[in-house]
């Protein structure tokens, strides 16, 4: 890759604590006292590189940390290591001030437009809040013009401005909430699942809609999904969690065509296929562990059925295969798989 | 004679300003031992018709009309008292949300024994061994241990089997699972329905499946239904229907799976959204987002007609068929 990437996610590491305040921490036991510590470690080291123009999706199941990827890269929680550059200027510590314009340039789309659109506040309110914000010294009728604008483009009537929220279906909801997005012109999203709650004919409404925005205004998307079948449709590349690490990046092609890691491979097929007439995936040993006790090695390995000693010891790099995917698993690195 | 015969539903809301209508018309058959999707978006009406097949639904909904036959008695003519002779025993029924279902203040095992105890006249040794059964038939590990661990202490696939052993606990006939694995995820979900599936099989029980997720539906169930606005707009055979559909709602619902597009291409999409109970357009339910929409459809209700094995409710499809056999008429 010869240009910089729009952003870059540089080892990134996030844990929730836990345990407390430290007498929270702190037990009596045989005459001593411990202190114990506990965390939940979300991510566990993600490099992560956003190309200008393509659309990054990241896939996993719950608890792989997909959703604290995105909310970290957009500065709503900070890094507990590592660091978040956009255009190579480190972005996750800056002071309020200096951060207003990254945040314009970056926005985001939650998953739920029942909660991420305010109540009391009408269509019209909501799309003008970000660019007063942005631009207050636009005056009002460039303003309005920039509403309407944004309004058209997602496909929503400008009557609607009075109407508040509640009024409104959840695929209108999520239009809404995209085109506030939009409102301030800016060149990167973030989409945390943003059409999961929505319904199968909505979510292809929704789905083209991100997609026309993406072609007319040069948009970046980091897409995070739980949905492979959105993912082939949509991604230019795919990022694989498992409990915090990214176990396998490639282009899209090339993920669904030849998936080298045994998770993607179990993940793709588990997907409900209309052409199946029986249930068919690979069988997974187990549950997923909890990130608050992380497994040594491959955090995959005990649900691997390729795992072997190292697996257990050694926790596997991101290495470039043949196919061009990058997978982080010994089996594949040793040519066992 | 069928299981289960549901005829002429109509199902309704008693709210300020009149009646809503949330089921009109819902008949269809379900053999011993056959498995039945129920697919349809949000607001189609599908959990309704899952809980008035157990006579469930609450107030202010009411079945207004029509027959619930199983085994050939009126579950909507039955009292309380004999309805609860039959949920739980002969009909059972699994839920999208596994910890809502449980209680969380009881123990695995009491909740199974009280659910057995409920119906059989044994002792609580014996319903204890019962649940132990059960539980090793859905493949828990160490099932010993789970009956006395509290639904909290499982995880949501874990949670979910649970409440399979438990809808399979009195060897019902019928398993009614309203959106089971919607709550999952996708590698758990593939598990959970691979179990139900192989459950099914072995111990010859009927499973209506209400899903939205068209795979699942041809995965699992043998024929199917599909529901919009209140009304099956479409019945048959699963195969039949997902490879050929007829109504242009079924084959829109299933050209707009992103696995039906080549990627990175536009999706195809439906316009609109499933109209609201309070205002139901008159004519077809669907004509408002229909390409094929005439006068005709915004006028009256389409009757089923037969298209192959498949029964469909569309004027469109009924004078392509007229305009066939015509064809076929004028040839010979």
């Amino acid at each position: 890759m010869t240009t910089s990437p729009l952003v870059s996610i540089r080892g990134l590491e996030k844990r929730f604590d836990l345990s407390g305040s430290l007498l929270e921490q702190i037990t009596f036991s045989g005459g001593r006292f411990h202190r114990k510590q506990e965390a939940v470690h979300a991510i566990n080291g993600v490099d992560l590189d956003v190309q200008k123009g393509e659309a990054l999706c990241v896939v996993g199941e719950s608890g792989c940390g997909k959703s604290t990827l995105a909310r970290t890269v957009m500065g709503l929680i900070s890094p507990s290591v590592g660091e978040i550059h956009y255009q190579d200027h480190r972005i996750d510590n800056l002071e309020r001030k200096e951060s207003l314009p990254y945040r314009r340039k970056m926005q985001m789309v939650f998953q739920n437009p029942y909660a991420s659109l305010n109540p009391r506040m009408t269509i019209q309110q909501t799309l003008e809040e970000p660019i007063r914000f942005h631009h207050p010294d636009w005056p009002a009728i460039e303003v309005r013009n920039k509403i309407h604008e944004v309004m058209e483009s997602v496909g929503i009537d400008r009557d609607w401005g009075s109407r508040f929220g509640h009024e409104f279906s959840g695929g209108q909801r999520q239009r809404i909430a995209i085109a506030r997005a939009l409102s301030v012109d800016p060149e990167f999203i973030v989409a945390d699942e943003p059409i999961s709650a929505l319904d199968v004919s909505i979510q292809a409404q929704v789905l083209n809609l991100l997609m026309d925005a993406q072609e007319s205004r040069g948009l970046t998307y980091l897409f995070i999904t739980h949905d492979l079948a959105v993912v082939e449709h949509f991604g230019t590349r795919v990022a694989v969690m498992y409990l915090g690490r990214v176990c396998e990046l490639a282009d899209t092609k090339t993920l669904f065509s030849t998936p080298r890691h045994p998770y993607t491979q179990a993940l793709l097929s588990a997907i409900p296929k209309l052409e199946d007439d029986r249930p068919n995936h690979i069988r997974l040993k187990g549950e997923v562990p909890t990130p608050v006790n992380l497994p040594s090695g491959c955090v995959f390995h005990g649900r691997c059925p390729h795992a072997n000693d190292r697996c257990r010891r050694q926790i596997p790099e991101l290495i470039v295969t043949d196919g061009g995917n990058q997978v982080a698993c010994h089996a594949v690195e040793e040519g066992r798989l | 004679m069928a299981l289960l015969e549901v005829k002429n539903l109509d199902v309704r809301f008693a709210v300020r300003g009149g009646d809503l209508t949330a089921l009109r018309g819902i008949s269809f058959n379900l053999d011993k031992g056959e498995r039945l999707g129920l697919v349809g978006e949000s607001g189609a009406g599908k959990s309704v018709a899952a809980f008035s097949i157990l006579n469930l639904v609450a107030q202010p909904g009411y079945i207004a009309g029509g027959q619930i036959l199983f085994k050939g008695k009126d579950l909507a003519a039955m009292s309380e008292r004999e309805l609860r002779k039959i949920r739980g025993n002969q009909i059972a029924m699994i839920f999208q949300d596994p910890m809502m279902t449980l209680n969380p203040v009881l123990t695995i095992g009491t909740q199974m024994v009280e659910a057995i105890l409920a119906h059989r006249k044994i002792s609580k040794k014996e319903a204890r061994d019962i649940a132990l059964d059960r539980l090793q038939k859905v493949q828990i590990p160490s099932p010993e241990k789970r009956l006395d661990q509290y639904p909290h202490e499982l995880s949501g696939g874990m949670r979910q089997r649970v409440i399979i052993a438990i809808a399979l606990l009195l060897e019902p006939e019928l398993i009614v699972a309203d959106e089971p694995t919607t709550a999952l995820d996708v590698t758990i979900q593939a598990e959970i329905m691979d179990l139900l599936l192989n459950l099914c099989e072995q111990e010859n029980v009927a499973l209506m499946l209400i899903t939205h997720d068209l795979g699942v539906v041809s995965q699992v169930t043998r024929r199917m239904l599909v529901m919009y606005s209140g009304r099956i707009i479409e019945q048959g055979p699963t195969r039949d229907i997902i490879n050929n559909a007829q109504h242009p709602y079924t084959r829109g619902l299933i050209s707009a799976l992103p696995q039906m597009g080549s990627p990175g291409a536009r999706l195809f999409q439906i316009p609109g959204s499933m109209p609201s109970l309070k205002n139901v357009p008159a004519g077809c339910p669907f004509h408002p987002r229909c390409e094929f929409a005439t006068e005709q459809c915004r006028g009256a209700m389409p009757e089923y007609v037969h298209s192959g094995n498949v029964d469909v409710a569309c004027f469109e499809v009924a004078h392509r068929i007229e305009q066939e056999t015509r064809m076929q008429e004028a040839e010979s």
